[in-house]
């Protein structure tokens, strides 16, 4: 009989049978969704990222998570790779702010084996060492050894070079006053050259315990037959004596309290604007469903009103292309606009967008409706694959902490309606709490 | 799957019951060289710039307002239009298809001109893009394979509403197929609903006149080199590749396999194990096999430190000398093709996914179930098989592409 201390049964949108989720007596949790498929998805998602780090350690969330793939006492470095992808498994990680995952997606006779190498992997990482590669100063000394360490560190190199990204880092920095969301997920080259092997290791001690931990199976199986599995498999260990690592103090920063703009340039040809609001936690399940519905409004589809006003009702469009993003976060929420124009239209266009913003003020009653259809079926297309539905549920259970927001966003969402949407954007989405990140071509004045 | 022919009309449907949407995608084969680069993609998106009956924003509006998901691309050798919906607007979707492919106007010609070289612009801004654009450009030049982004850029203007016209005349005289994955009550009416309403569907038994191109030819010896400089990169762009035989050769099947071990399977091929964990020279390396319908192209793909261009580039024939002269383990094999039937179950796991495999195997000649041939012609690769290809690209002239600042560039 499995061991579990608390089952609770979700009746997730779009998937025919409830999902489970069981609570262990030491906090650890393991979900289980049934999807009719020849594929199989095993998950494990650890609750941190850049949200626990700080000035000395930044970055150190996702270069373990590099450095997790480098073998256990089992299996040495590469066995875990080769063994399932040889077996055609699709296999990788993946750190966010609040959040890091390692995943298996993998034709369904093989799951047992990716379940046991899994768990082996999250609950018996060695880091070892060699793996890990000689420290170094960066920008003055370069290693021998160039391992993992100089990976991660060409990986921030491909950062450097997407202007996307420049933009966005800038903004991101310029959002935040203090909190640990200010920084960059990759990290820095100099924390990345220098971090000694085992301040990796006691942040995997700290923050790797089971109370943190989410484990999430999708496939057609039956739970008792997985829970059992997993109980043999995931043996954790006990670290409870270490010394742990320190976090950043993290006081919730919600609306920008000093709205920036923040002008780059380099040899691009075109202008890249991004332009950013705090709003709340992702856990205030109405107000995240508002965002997404006035992203929708402002930027999904040709028909959006960033898309009308600016590309499709324009003879000839400065912009080229706009859209609307919406991050969930433990902490609060972000929404972004971003978009690629002409960077001779820099003010106006700035104008504008601010106008637009203005005019949330006004919903009409079709264009919710419409929108809200449209989160209907973003909702439903999240439980068409296997690798889908675990993503989402694993954003659930790390963000939230908690399914039971999946199991009612369909009904919040019908609640939602005009005056609650323009009240919302009139506070969180008012242009004179934005900030306002663009990079423009060389030599534009 | 099953394959339906009813007057005229070719249709592949997929029933997969309990799925929420359904996925429609109409092919055309695309039998000629462009007149310019681009054209066929421009006329894509102007299909979705207004009918007869419908303006742009009308049509827009009423599309999301249904969430029918509409999205029509034009590739080398086809195009495709895609539309996805809920199993309960069938009808409904099927009417905004059957207006988009017969009634567009094209009036907006000069609007999406304008459009298309502004995203094209900031496209290039993308180091890798533009690195890629030069490659292809440059590998199959001559050809219309070569017709990239940035010849796009240099053609568009000469586009007129008559060669608009004459795609599309082209289009509808060519050979298509309708195909569908969905949750289908009664295969009966549907494919009587298709004979009734989309009789301009009906197949034609047309050739491709693309030229096949079987080798690169080298202005420089074996391996020519590109050289592309732009400042203030933190990474260089490089690329190797060789033109290969498609995907209707014997060596198909044994180029795949060799590609899978070299750099596709993911976080276990040489390219990643010897270039990234080993030599920490890069955090994307891979390799990559795209079989068109008159040619193919094997390329090795990598991001790097500046300094690392040679070293790299001599760790790409390193790993593939090594395979040639040493064919792989008989484990390594059969993981490579493990590798390769679980990637295909992956990438079909989609309605939308389905229907445009399927689609498109059929446009191309491959026939019905291809999916499983190719796993059948997959296991019956040998290791000798593999080191065979290896050795076949060997004995072929290679175009090297290298984007990075200029004082990298004297290797």
């Amino acid at each position: 009989m499995p061991n579990y201390k608390e089952k609770q049964e979700i009746n997730y949108p779009y998937l025919s049978k409830p999902v489970s989720v069981y609570t262990y007596p030491n906090g650890y949790r393991v979900v289980i969704a049934k999807k009719d498929s020849h594929m199989a998805n095993i998950s494990t998602w650890v609750k941190t990222g850049s949200i626990n780090e700080n000035e000395q350690n930044n970055g150190v969330s996702h270069f373990l998570e590099h450095l997790m793939f480098k073998g256990t006492t089992k299996y040495k470095a590469g066995v875990f790779d080769r063994t399932l992808e040889s077996k055609g498994g699709i296999i990788n990680a993946a750190t966010w702010k609040d959040y890091t995952y390692y995943y298996v997606t993998i034709p369904k006779i093989s799951f047992d084996i990716a379940l046991h190498m899994h768990a082996d992997m999250m609950v018996d990482p060695l880091i070892p060492e060699d793996e890990v590669g000689p420290s170094f100063v960066f920008g003055k000394e370069i290693p021998e050894q160039k391992r993992e360490r100089y990976v991660v560190i060409e990986e921030i190199r491909m950062g450097k070079d997407n202007n996307w990204r420049k933009v966005y880092s800038a903004l991101n920095d310029a959002m935040y006053e203090k909190h640990p969301y200010k920084r960059e997920v990759i990290g820095t080259g100099e924390i990345i050259a220098s971090i000694p092997r085992d301040e990796v290791m006691r942040y995997y001690e700290t923050f790797y315990s089971p109370d943190n931990l989410t484990t999430v199976v999708v496939g057609d199986f039956e739970d008792d037959e997985i829970l059992e599995k997993i109980e043999r498999e995931f043996k954790f260990k006990d670290f409870s004596n270490i010394e742990k690592c320190k976090s950043d103090e993290r006081i919730p920063e919600v609306i920008i309290k000093k709205p920036a703009y923040i002008e780059q340039k380099t040899n691009v040809n075109t202008g890249y604007l991004m332009l950013g609001f705090l709003c709340e936690s992702a856990k205030n399940l109405k107000q995240t469903i508002a965002l997404d519905v006035i992203s929708i409004i402002l930027g999904e589809g040709k028909s959006s009103r960033l898309n009308t006003r600016f590309i499709e009702g324009q003879k000839e469009p400065y912009v080229s292309q706009i859209e609307t993003c919406h991050y969930q976060f433990k902490d609060g929420d972000n929404f972004f606009i971003e978009a690629n124009f002409d960077s001779d239209k820099k003010e106006l266009f700035i104008d504008e967008l601010k106008d637009e913003l203005c005019k949330l003020a006004n919903i009409s009653g079709d264009e919710l409706k419409k929108a809200k259809k449209r989160a209907k079926v973003n909702f439903a297309q999240e439980a068409e694959t296997v690798s889908d539905i675990a993503d989402s549920i694993g954003y659930y259970m790390s963000v939230c902490d908690d399914l039971d927001p999946a199991q009612r966003y369909l009904l919040t969402l019908d609640e939602i309606d005009e005056k609650y949407l323009c009240e919302f954007a009139q506070k969180y989405l008012n242009p004179s709490v934005c900030s306002i990140s663009v990079l423009l071509p060389e030599g534009d004045k | 799957m099953e394959h339906i022919t009813k007057d005229g009309l070719d249709i592949i449907l997929n029933d997969r019951k309990n799925t929420p949407r359904t996925s429609v995608c109409f092919y055309f084969a695309v039998d000629e060289p462009e007149k310019y680069s681009g054209i066929y993609a421009l006329f894509a998106k102007l299909l979705l710039q207004g009918t007869k009956t419908k303006d742009a924003k009308t049509l827009a509006l009423e599309l999301e307002k249904n969430c029918i998901d509409v999205s029509i691309k034009a590739k080398q050798d086809y195009l495709k239009a895609s539309f996805l919906f809920l199993n309960e607007d069938f009808k409904l979707a099927m009417q905004y298809a059957k207006d988009i492919l017969l009634n567009s106007t094209f009036d907006e010609l000069e609007k999406e001109k304008f459009k298309t070289k502004a995203e094209i612009k900031a496209d290039l801004d993308s180091p890798r893009v533009l690195a890629s654009d030069s490659f292809v450009r440059g590998i199959f030049r001559g050809h219309c394979y070569s017709n990239t982004c940035s010849k796009t850029l240099e053609e568009i203007d000469n586009v007129k509403k008559d060669d608009i016209l004459d795609v599309y005349n082209k289009i509808l005289n060519s050979k298509k197929v309708i195909s569908i994955a969905g949750d289908i009550e009664d295969v009966n009416e549907l494919t009587q609903y298709f004979s009734d309403n989309f009789d301009f569907m009906k197949t034609n038994d047309t050739e491709s006149k693309i030229p096949v191109i079987t080798d690169f030819v080298s202005k420089d010896g074996n391996a020519e080199i590109i050289k592309v400089s732009k400042a203030n990169l933190n990474q260089a762009q490089l690329f190797q590749g060789w033109i290969v035989p498609s995907i209707k050769s014997d060596l198909y099947p044994k180029i795949s396999v060799m590609n899978n071990i070299l750099g596709a399977s993911g976080l276990s091929s040489r390219l990643f194990v010897e270039l990234r964990d080993k030599q920490g020279l890069a955090y994307t390396v891979r390799s990559s096999y795209e079989a068109l319908l008159k040619s193919a192209l094997f390329s090795f793909y990598i991001a790097t430190e500046p300094k690392n261009i040679k070293k790299s580039l001599d760790g790409f024939i390193f790993e593939l000398t090594k395979l040639a002269k040493n064919p792989p383990s008989q484990q390594e094999l059969q993981g490579a093709k493990e590798n390769l039937t679980g990637r295909l179950e992956y990438f079909s796991q989609t309605n939308s996914q389905l229907a445009s495999m399927e689609g498109y195997n059929y446009l191309a000649g491959l026939g019905l179930n291809y999916s499983a041939k190719f796993i059948e012609m997959i296991n019956n690769v040998s290791a000798n098989d593999v080191s065979g290809a290896a050795n076949y690209l060997l004995s072929k002239n290679s175009l090297i592409c290298a984007l990075a600042p200029d004082e990298y560039l004297n290797f």
